[in-house]
């Protein structure tokens, strides 16, 4: 061998050695958040909202160093699918992030139906998984891998119900109207026990399909029933503005409710000037002086991107992603399992402010929901105004 | 009284978008004897395109009447664009061919799913109010929009009719409908006939796509629930039978209002499919089918 050759050769080692180790100091592993949300149909804008929010909670925590296990530093990506909002979809989602993509922590999923079929797998395959749905059935000691990562109709409803009745004690009699699926029967069960026991006659509870599109009949129907309340449970916001405002042309005036209400801006697309005076149990505002500047700079951003302030659903996701972390360090274990059974232990820094952990073991068993606050929201002038902001303790 | 009304104009006013769908889904079938499940894509282009088109003439300072009448003719031209590159490169290879036309018109839906929701995402697009204001009809009350929606579907359906008895082309098309090999004897080309009878599909769910936009909720699946009942309203009215169309959309309307108003939304949907299966039993060939 020449020198020449030999030259070569040792430069072409030491130029490798030098790589592998620049290489090897420079890489950080990646922890993927699946998503399980609607990307399109009339949910669209909660699920790409969730995506954004996902994505900005990685982002911080990446650029703040990342997630931390003994001396390794890892990095959060979230990866979002299309879930349709049904369970056919969602089943499809779950076996492309947990069988195709080895997706170990679900960041968040969005829908009852979809996440049963999620949850029904990412259980059996010993995946973390954070969810926005309401359904009671999905959480309790047997699901022990699952979290809640907004509030749900038994720490939603009673807190504003209640509210609604005492700033309407004239409003006797109500309708309810929710989507035909699991988390408009979930809502509807948990809204009518609070409705009677609040003292309000119950006229009438209805379902719709997901993706109707003509809503004048069911407007017809409401309106012929004449109650003093309508209540819209988990209609999308583009459903509720379509009811409420054929519910206008009607002539009926009354209280109106829409319980998964998450802003202004999505209701009024379809809704027209018809969406005053709505009361909502899913929106937040962003003005006013207890808005903090990162979450007023986070909505600014979502703004650009949504056309809409953020809301409760999405904000979930950006709270999911730092309880994932708090667990992860906590168990100091990228394994889900273990940082399942830290999670109910662990605080976090909610997107809301302050340092928030799980509870709701009287309501379901286990402590697998977030502390969140419950606020009640109402449309004044087109602007969404707060009524009342409720801590987790005291609901 | 006032419900009956009421509930009369509320079946008009769905029957009416109805009718326009069915007509074009009818008219494919009666000339290609093929079942085009891309249909409801072609009524959700035209409604997603007068959905970014008019805001963004109103934002130029466009009166809304003008912007939309100009975003009417942006959409039916995108619809006969999208409708002409279906027909060339994919069902003039398809004609009379169940099996094959399906196979397409299905793997057309899946690419035009993901391509719809790549080009205008997928949430809910405002349209701006055109016509303000609400009219009273026999005490029941009625939007001007939805008004003047009813008014356009009726004209347009008249015209249908009108051309299609009385017209050559009309005449040709129903002969190709009825028995496309003697027409052909008779010297009409069926080609030429096949491919203006796809087109005037296409501009029928452009238009009716168009007219339901300032009403509805418009994303990229909104043609989704309209190709169910435009399906059940072809069925029930006959496949390939223009007033059969126009029997099955105002009878489907009906269903879904009255079944909808004394029960609820979901009793009112099992209701019409209810209704398709006893249509299939008594009468296979649909109420005024003859094919």
């Amino acid at each position: 061998m020449s020198i020449a050759t030999k030259a070569r050769l040792y430069g072409f080692g030491a130029s490798l050695g030098l790589l592998v180790a620049f290489g090897g100091a420079q890489a950080q592993e990646t922890i993927k958040l699946g998503l399980s949300v609607p990307l399109s149909g009339a949910a669209a804008l909660w699920g790409k909202g969730s995506e954004f929010m996902c994505n900005t909670a990685a982002e911080e925590i990446n650029k703040a160093g990342g997630v931390k296990v003994g001396d390794k530093t890892y990095d959060f990506k979230c990866i979002a699918y299309d879930n349709k909002y049904n369970a056919a979809e969602g089943t499809k989602v779950a076996q492309t992030l947990l069988n195709r993509d080895g997706v170990k922590f679900i960041g968040g999923s969005l829908g009852t139906a979809p996440v049963q079929a999620l949850q029904s797998l990412s259980e059996r395959q010993g995946v973390l998984l954070f969810t926005t749905a309401w359904g009671p059935s999905i959480k309790g000691p047997k699901f022990p891998l699952t979290f809640t990562q907004m509030s749900t109709p038994f720490e939603i409803l009673p807190p504003l119900i209640r509210y609604v009745h005492k700033a309407n004690p004239d409003a006797k009699t109500v309708v309810l109207l929710n989507p035909n699926d699991a988390t408009g029967q979930d809502t509807e069960a948990v809204a009518k026990k609070v409705w009677t026991e609040t003292g309000v006659k119950i006229l009438s509870s209805d379902f719709y399909e997901r993706g109707t599109t003509e809503f004048q009949p069911i407007a017809a129907r409401i309106a012929s029933l004449k109650p003093e309340i309508v209540d819209l449970g988990t209609m999308p916001p583009a459903d509720a503005g379509t009811v409420l405002r054929e519910l206008d042309v009607l002539g009926w005036k009354g209280v109106k409710v829409v319980e998964v209400g998450t802003g202004v801006d999505a209701l009024k697309v379809t809704g027209g000037k018809a969406i005053e005076d709505v009361y909502m149990g899913a929106a937040v505002i962003f003005d006013g002086p207890g808005v903090s500047d990162h979450q007023k700079a986070v909505n600014a951003k979502a703004r650009e991107l949504l056309h809409e302030s953020l809301n409760s659903i999405q904000i979930g996701f950006y709270d999911s992603v730092y309880a994932i972390k708090a667990g992860i360090e906590k168990a100091q274990s990228i394994g889900p399992k273990k940082v399942g059974a830290v999670m109910p232990q662990v605080k976090f820094t909610t997107f809301y402010g302050g340092q928030i952990g799980f509870h709701g073991k009287d309501t379901y068993g286990s402590n697998q929901q977030m502390e969140l606050p419950v606020i009640i929201t109402q449309v004044k002038d087109g602007k969404l105004v707060e009524l009342s902001r409720i801590s987790a303790s005291t609901n | 009284m006032h419900t009956a009304i009421q509930l009369i104009l509320t079946s008009l006013q769905i029957g009416a978008v109805y009718i326009l769908f069915s007509l074009g889904l009818t008219l494919i079938f009666g000339v290609m004897r093929i079942v085009n499940f891309a249909h409801g894509h072609l009524f959700a282009i035209s409604a997603l395109v007068v959905a970014y088109t008019v805001p963004l003439l109103a934002g130029w300072n466009l009166p809304a009447l003008p912007a939309y009448l100009l975003g009417v003719v942006a959409a039916v031209a995108v619809t006969l664009v999208l409708g002409f590159l279906m027909y060339v490169f994919g069902f003039r290879y398809f004609q009379r061919d169940m099996v094959g036309s399906f196979i397409l018109s299905i793997g057309l839906v899946l690419l035009l799913d993901g391509v719809f929701l790549k080009v205008f995402g997928g949430a809910v697009r405002p349209v701006p109010e055109i016509l303000p204001g609400t009219v009273t009809i026999l005490g029941a009350p009625v939007t001007a929009q939805r008004l003047a929606l009813c008014v356009a579907a009726v004209i347009i359906t008249a015209l249908l009719y009108w051309a299609m008895t009385r017209t050559k082309l009309g005449k040709a098309l129903r002969a190709v409908s009825i028995d496309h090999e003697a027409a052909m004897l008779q010297g009409v080309p069926y080609g030429r006939i096949a491919f203006a009878g796809f087109m005037i599909a296409s501009a029928l769910a452009a238009l009716a796509g168009a007219l339901i936009a300032p009403v509805t909720i418009v994303s990229p699946a909104i043609g989704a629930d309209y190709l169910i009942k435009g399906f059940i309203a072809v069925i029930v009215g006959g496949l390939g039978s223009v007033p059969g169309a126009i029997l099955g959309g105002l009878f489907v309307a009906a269903i879904e209002t009255v079944g909808g108003f004394y029960f609820d939304a979901t009793s009112a949907t099992i209701a019409i499919f209810l209704l398709v299966i006893v249509v299939l039993l008594v009468r296979p060939k649909g109420l005024l089918g003859h094919g």
